[in-house]
Parts: structure tokens; C-alpha cells; sequence
């Protein structure tokens, strides 16, 4: 009995395996008939309906436009949290919205709806848009913006454009709501770059921040509600993710993207070929991949990141010798850098420092095209024979142009001992003066011309951002008329001479501006435009907006 | 003339794949040796268009500078070898000399240069090599001291087993009861048994420094205006997307090549070495 009770359940174990494996095989055979998308790789587009399906699209509910990018982390998105780089600045003001916005060929009214410039460039009115809400509904009014800008005198923001005209008590003596919707900014006087200062800083909620004393480390979900177009509903530090859904109630243009998701990717590139991400920067060589495919729209980036020569003033007093330092700039083949580091993705370092492609630059300022025999001349003239000098270099790539510039400069007599440390070594010996020169690369080289006065004025003392021991008493005067002009058309002249003198005067080599390019599928997307000043089209806040 | 004996009796003991590991190593060293006659670029210069394929004026093609990369390899030949040989005779000396000491001396000495090789060999020596090398500066002097630093612990072992079983053997106890000196010893009866074992494990501490070599400068750790095969390697992967274009299949692949070859050919010799010095390894 009970063996034959054994033999039995045995029985029905073989047929309920044989039974799945079965159900398994139809399933499999399911599948293979229609493939199912695997967990985490892009839905082959479902949020693309033909152009026609949109148009008469009334009946059938609109399907969510979800965008993929590239993830990694990038600080909790409150403007106190977030990490100090482009990919984090951008996505904190996704949800946060400022005064002026920035648009394709300048600054355009957002918040604000209009301002005035009154008392000789001391006063500042904005008029604040009405029926502004935060994502709690709330209305956003002038006690918020006012609010805003006193709290960061205590608490500054993570990012803050010309932080040291809005954050100066000297300078800004007062911010009040005159209305529920205008603000007054009195300051000491006109300065230039005051307006993008107040019209870019993040407007906060009075109603949540004022309660909150250490910003830092607040993060709640409170922390990231703003009055942008989209608010933040995942966040994994971990796993670099990020999702982000349009705010219904949104004042302005309407959100066109519903859903941003930042997923991980390990290469952009595979990852865009495979439609996990949308939107990619794609390397100069791997550009044949993607032209004349109508699947792909290629755009060349604005050349706002570069690479430049600084050189230590104080340290070797021959650089105080503008010969020398223009013989320095004929010696240096900045076309066959381009061509052999930038892969031809770049363009030329200006003379007079602001990139080609920035909105002020001046084409008319004097070129030093490559020419060792012409910097061989000058330096005989100067009696300036055998030079050697260190040159102090980050890594990887930044070898590389070491590389290449010692040799170019070999055959113009200079010798160069190329000197690479990692990075983060490079920019603190930068800071303490320790080189003789160096190679820096950064962003930035499309914003406000300003940083010609930061960078070059005398007696700056910084070593990162400004040139201790260089002086030129034209460029002191330029860059001090510059920023007293409020009158845009007259400061741009000024800014036009600043370079000339530049140019002629060489105080660093700019050596190439990146450009580089973007890829994305115009079937899925199209909204993609770039600020006027910025090099990448994710971090455009109208690139998902209903703007053009 | 007189070496012509030892080197056919030790050809002739040698198995086929020894044999082509020593013929693989003679070749590279003589390519790193007569690299200026062998090029005819300059390997630190650039001498023609960036990324060109093999062929033509340059027979392995170019980086993305335009240097030769056949000129690269020739002269990396010598960084890669001075590493090896380098790191081999340091560590295999110094590992010799510790090992002898504590195989002979024995006592609380002994116990305290054990349980420091026990520490060295636990010390996992890749992220302890990566920081040294990052704190020392990368010059090439730094990496073969801290590549020996990381590496006598494995002769000095294998040495004092060994010198544990002779001072146990018959004739070195009759010689030193005739009252032979220490040094006498060591030299007149240890080091001529102790030779072909120090030399094996030497070949192999010379292919591990070579590879390790690699991987710092891989890593981009390596004194970065050398050109050792592991930097050409570091450049090339840093160019973007190398693996989606056709330049991988000279910049990268070439240089990969010659250090298969290098390390195998070291591997090989060693293995036929190790069976000649251990008749008991070949019968296991």
C-alpha cells in the first residue's frame, strides 16, 4: 500500500514537471513569435506615433513621450545638493526656475515677464509673471523671490552665476517686494553682469526653505519642489538613475518630453546604437556611423570647452617678455592639434581668448599663424637662445598634447619637459603658483565676457581663475569700463577692443575649443536646441519644452 | 667558443615549445638591442599622417600623433625588458640572499623574515603597487624598485625550502665538522644547487614584471613620456570609441602582441628550465 501511495506521487511529480516544461516551451516559442523588450533596454519607441497619429490624435490619448540619457549621479537635484558640474547643474534646473532663462542668442524673460534698469543702472525692476504655481500648488509670488535671494546670503547655492555681485552686501544693498508681483534690486552701482547675476539665480519656496537651516544636508522631498516644468519623482545615488515627469501645472511653454529618465549606460555610444538612450555625444571617428542615415540627426557642438597654455609670471620673469610670449604663440601649430588630438571636432584657439563661436567674439583681432622660423626670429632679436621650460600637464589625453608641443615647439628652439601628474594634483599645484606653465582644460568659454576681467585685471592674487603677476594697464582700463556698461551694444565694443589688446599682448595661449557632436533619432525626438553660451543640448531646459 | 658547450647541452635538454620561447626571447632582445637599425622613424617624433594603416613607410601603421608605431615598439622592446630584467635581478638577489640567511641561520631570525614573507604574500600587490606608484611618482626607476619590493618574498621562499633540505645533507654536515666557515658553505656547496632554482623563478618574476609593468601604465600609472608597450596600449584605449573604428587593429592589437610574445616566450623557458633544475617536476 504504501509503496504503491510512494509510486504514485512520484507519478504526478514527473507530470506536473513534464506539464511546465511544456507551458515553458509554448511560452518560449510565444516570445520568439514577438520579441518582448528585455527589462531596462528601450522600448523600441512605442511613444512614437507617425507625425499624422499626432495631428489627428484627439481621440486616442496622446502616449507618454519618455526620453532616456545617460545616468550617473549627480547630487540630489535641491540647489544646495547637487554636484558642481554641468550634468548636475542642469538637472536641478529642470525643477527650478529663475527670473531669465537662457536661451538661443541671449537671455530671455521667464519668471520675470519684463524689467526695467532705472537710477543710471542702480535699480533693477522686475515684473514677476501672475499664476505661477509650485508643485504644491502655491502660488509663487515676489515674497518668494526676495526670500530666495536673502536666503542665499546666508546659504549659497551649489552653482551661482557671478556669485561675487550677488552675494556682496557692498554691491547689493537691497532686494524688496515692492508688489505681489514686482521686485526692486538696489545696488552700490551699474555693473554688467549683474542681471544674468539676479535673472539666473534658482527661485526656492519661502514656504518650505524658510524653516530649513542647514541646506546642505536637507533632503527631503520637499527639498527638490520647485516651480520648473518638471518635478522629480525617482532618485537612486546608487545606481545613478533619475526620473523626472512634466508638472501639469506648469506656467509656461508646455513641457513636450513627459517623462526624462537618466538610466546607467557603461558606452554611450553602443548604448545609443541600441536605443537605450536617445540623445548621445559621439566621438569625431564614429561620426560615419550615423550620417547619411535619415534615422539620424548630427549637430555639431558649440566650442565652449577648451584647452589653453597659462603661464607663470611670477616664477619666470622672462614671461613678462611679450616677445617671448608672442614668439611662444608662432610656435605653436594649434591646426595640427585640432587635427591629430581634437580629431578635427574643435576649432582654433582665439588670440584674443573668447571662443570662435562666442556671440562677442571679434574675427578681426590679430592671428599668429604657425610659423617656427618667425618665433625663431624673435627670440635671436631677443637674445633669448636655449630656452627650456616645464611643462605641467594632467593626464591621458592632456599627455598627448605634451606631448605634440614639445615637439612643435623643438623646432622653433624651445625645449619642453612635459611634467604629468593626475589631475586633481595638476589643478591644486595650479592654484598654489607650483609650474612654470601649464595646461588646463575647462568649460565656461561661452558665458559672460567677464572672465577676460577675472582672468587677466592686475593684482588678481588667485592662481586658478585669474594671472598673478601679469599686468597690462590697457587691459585694467578695458576691463574696468566693461563691466560699468550696462548699454549692450557699447559694452560689446569694449569687449571687441579687450580681445584685440589680448591678442596682441598674449598673456595665455588658448590652444582649441572642443565642438564635437551630438546624435539623437529626430523620428523620436526633435526638440533638441542649445543655449547660447553652452555646449550641450540635454542641459538646455527648452529642449524639452514646447518652444520653437 | 667555450660557452658553445653549455648553451648546445642546454638547447638540446630543451623541449620544442622551450625552444621556441628561447628563440622568441633572443629575438626580442636583439630587436630591443639594434632597435635603431631595425627603424627607420623616429619613435618619439611624429613622422607621417595620424592613424595610418600598416604598410608603406610605416610597416605597423601610426598612432593618433603620427608616430610610428613600429618604431614604438622597438624602443618599448627596451622599457619592457629593463623592467623584467630589472625586477628579476632585484628581487631574485635580494629574495636569494634573505632566503639563504633564514634557511641557514635559523632561529628567531628566521621566524621573523617568514612571517614578514607570509605578510608580503597576503598583501594583495596590485592596489598596494597602484597607490606606491601614485605617491613615488612614475618614473621607471620607481616602478622596477616597487615591482622587486612587491616580489622577492617568492625566490626567498623557494631558497630557504631549499637550503633547509641541504644543510641537512651528508657532505655540507662533514664539511662544516672539518670546520668550513658559513660563507664558505654558502658558496662552495649552497649557491651552485641553489643557481637553477633562483634562475627559474627569476624568468618568472620577469614575466610578471613585465605584465605588471603593462597594467601600471595601463592604468595610466606608468612614466607617461616613456613608451613602454603598456602605455602605447593606455593611449589607445583612451581614444574614444577605439573598438568602433578600424585603428584597433594595429594600435591596439600590435603592441598586445609583442607582450603575448614576450610573456609566453618567458613562460615557455621557464617551464623547461624549471624540469631541467627539478628532474622531479618533470616526472609529477
Amino acid at each position: 500500500m504504501l509503496v504503491k501511495g510512494v509510486k504514485k506521487k512520484n507519478c504526478w511529480h514527473v507530470a506536473l514537471v513534464f506539464a511546465l516544461f511544456l507551458s515553458l516551451l509554448a511560452g518560449a516559442a510565444g516570445c520568439g513569435g514577438k520579441p518582448e523588450p528585455a527589462l531596462g533596454a528601450a522600448v523600441p519607441a512605442p511613444a512614437t506615433p507617425p507625425p499624422g497619429e499626432v495631428a489627428e490624435g484627439k481621440a486616442a490619448p496622446r502616449e507618454p513621450l519618455v526620453i532616456r540619457l545617460e545616468g550617473g549621479d549627480w547630487g540630489y537635484c535641491s540647489p544646495f545638493t547637487h554636484y558642481p558640474r554641468g550634468p548636475g547643474i542642469f538637472k536641478m534646473q529642470l525643477i527650478f526656475d529663475s527670473l531669465l532663462e537662457r536661451g538661443e542668442d541671449g537671455y530671455i524673460p521667464w519668471l520675470a515677464e519684463s524689467w526695467e534698469v532705472q537710477n543710471d543702472g542702480k535699480t533693477y525692476l522686475f515684473n514677476l509673471r501672475q499664476g505661477v504655481k509650485w508643485h504644491d500648488s502655491r502660488e509663487m509670488t515676489a515674497d518668494d523671490v526676495v526670500f530666495s535671494i536673502n536666503y542665499y546670503q546666508e546659504h549659497p547655492p551649489v552653482s551661482i552665476f557671478f556669485g561675487d555681485v550677488l552675494r556682496d552686501p557692498e554691491y547689493l544693498l537691497e532686494v524688496t517686494a515692492v508688489s505681489k508681483y514686482q521686485v526692486r534690486f538696489v545696488t552700490a552701482g551699474p555693473n554688467a553682469t549683474f542681471l544674468p547675476a539676479a535673472g539666473l539665480a534658482r527661485i526656492i519656496p519661502k514656504h518650505i526653505w524658510e524653516h530649513v537651516d542647514n541646506p546642505q544636508e536637507y533632503l527631503e522631498a520637499e527639498a527638490v519642489m520647485g516651480c520648473g516644468p518638471y518635478r522629480l519623482t525617482g532618485y537612486s545615488k546608487e545606481h545613478g538613475t533619475y526620473r523626472f515627469e512634466a508638472f501639469e501645472a506648469y506656467w509656461g511653454p508646455k513641457p513636450r518630453v513627459d517623462i526624462i529618465e537618466f538610466v546607467p549606460v557603461s558606452d554611450n555610444v553602443l548604448a545609443f546604437e541600441k536605443g537605450e538612450i536617445d540623445l548621445t555625444e559621439v566621438p569625431a571617428d564614429l561620426l560615419p556611423r550615423f550620417q547619411n542615415n535619415p534615422e539620424f540627426a548630427i549637430k555639431e557642438n558649440p566650442g565652449f570647452w577648451g584647452y589653453r597654455l597659462i603661464f607663470n609670471y611670477e616664477r619666470n620673469k622672462l614671461f613678462q617678455n611679450r616677445e617671448l610670449r608672442q614668439a611662444l604663440a608662432y610656435a605653436i601649430n594649434r591646426q595640427e592639434l585640432v587635427e591629430k588630438i581634437g580629431r578635427g571636432a574643435a576649432i582654433p584657439g582665439n588670440p584674443g581668448i573668447l571662443s570662435r563661436h562666442h556671440v562677442w567674439y571679434n574675427p578681426s583681432v590679430p592671428e599668429y599663424a604657425y610659423d617656427p622660423e618667425r618665433a625663431r626670429q624673435i627670440l635671436q632679436q631677443q637674445r633669448l637662445a636655449g630656452l627650456s621650460f616645464t611643462l605641467l600637464v594632467g593626464q591621458d589625453r592632456e599627455v598627448r598634447i605634451g606631448e605634440l608641443l614639445k615637439e612643435q615647439l623643438a623646432r622653433a628652439g624651445i625645449q619642453i619637459q612635459v611634467e604629468s601628474v593626475d589631475m586633481k594634483s595638476r589643478d591644486a599645484r595650479i592654484r598654489e603658483g607650483q609650474y612654470e606653465i601649464a595646461l588646463v582644460g575647462h568649460g565656461g568659454w561661452g558665458g559672460d565676457p567677464d572672465y577676460l576681467r577675472t582672468r587677466f585685471a592686475s593684482g588678481l592674487s588667485d592662481w586658478y581663475s585669474g594671472t598673478p603677476g601679469y599686468h597690462n594697464s590697457r587691459v585694467d582700463e578695458l576691463a574696468r569700463r566693461q563691466i560699468l556698461e550696462t548699454d549692450e551694444n557699447k559694452r560689446r565694443a569694449l569687449i571687441f577692443q579687450l580681445q584685440q589688446e589680448l591678442a596682441l599682448d598674449v598673456p595665455e595661449i588658448p590652444l582649441y575649443n572642443t565642438t564635437g557632436y551630438s546624435v539623437y533619432r529626430p523620428a523620436k525626438y526633435d526638440g533638441w536646441m542649445y543655449m547660447f553660451d553652452h555646449h550641450a543640448l540635454s542641459h538646455s531646459k527648452l529642449s524639452y519644452l514646447d518652444w520653437k | 667558443m667555450f660557452l658553445l658547450k653549455p648553451i648546445n647541452k642546454m638547447w638540446r635538454g630543451l623541449t620544442v615549445f622551450g625552444r621556441v620561447g628561447l628563440l622568441i626571447l633572443v629575438l626580442l632582445i636583439f630587436m630591443a638591442i639594434a632597435a635603431p637599425y631595425l627603424t627607420w622613424q623616429p619613435h618619439h617624433a611624429s613622422s607621417g599622417p595620424s592613424l595610418a594603416p600598416p604598410g608603406g613607410a610605416h610597416l605597423l601603421g601610426t598612432d593618433e600623433l603620427g608616430v610610428d608605431l613600429w618604431a614604438q615598439i622597438c624602443y618599448g622592446a627596451r622599457v619592457s625588458l629593463i623592467v623584467g630584467l630589472g625586477t628579476a635581478l632585484l628581487a631574485g638577489l635580494g629574495g636569494g640572499i634573505v632566503g639563504t640567511f633564514a634557511g641557514y641561520r635559523g632561529g628567531w631570525s628566521e621566524r621573523a623574515l617568514m612571517r614578514l614573507i607570509d605578510i608580503m604574500i597576503v598583501m594583495p600587490d596590485l592596489p598596494v603597487m597602484v597607490v606606491l606608484a601614485a605617491f613615488f611618482g612614475s618614473s621607471l626607476r620607481n616602478i622596477i624598485l616597487v615591482l622587486a619590493l612587491f616580489s622577492w618574498s617568492y625566490p626567498a621562499r623557494i631558497v630557504r625550502a631549499q637550503v633547509l633540505a641541504l644543510k641537512e645533507q651528508a657532505y655540507v654536515k662533514i664539511a662544516r665538522s672539518y670546520g668550513a666557515g658559513a660563507l664558505y658553505i654558502i658558496f662552495r656547496h649552497l649557491l651552485p644547487e641553489l643557481l637553477p632554482i633562483l634562475a627559474v623563478s627569476m624568468i618568472r618574476l620577469a614575466g610578471m614584471a613585465i605584465v605588471t609593468e603593462a597594467s601600471l601604465a595601463f592604468l595610466g600609472l606608468g612614466d607617461p613620456t616613456s613608451r613602454s608597450w603598456g602605455l602605447i596600449i593606455n593611449h589607445a584605449l583612451n581614444f574614444r570609441g577605439i573598438y568602433f573604428t578600424p585603428y584597433w587593429k594595429w594600435w591596439l592589437l600590435y603592441p598586445w602582441v609583442f607582450l603575448t610574445l614576450l610573456v609566453s616566450s618567458l613562460a615557455l623557458l621557464g617551464r623547461d628550465l624549471e624540469r631541467i633544475a627539478d628532474p622531479r617536476v618533470a616526472k609529477g
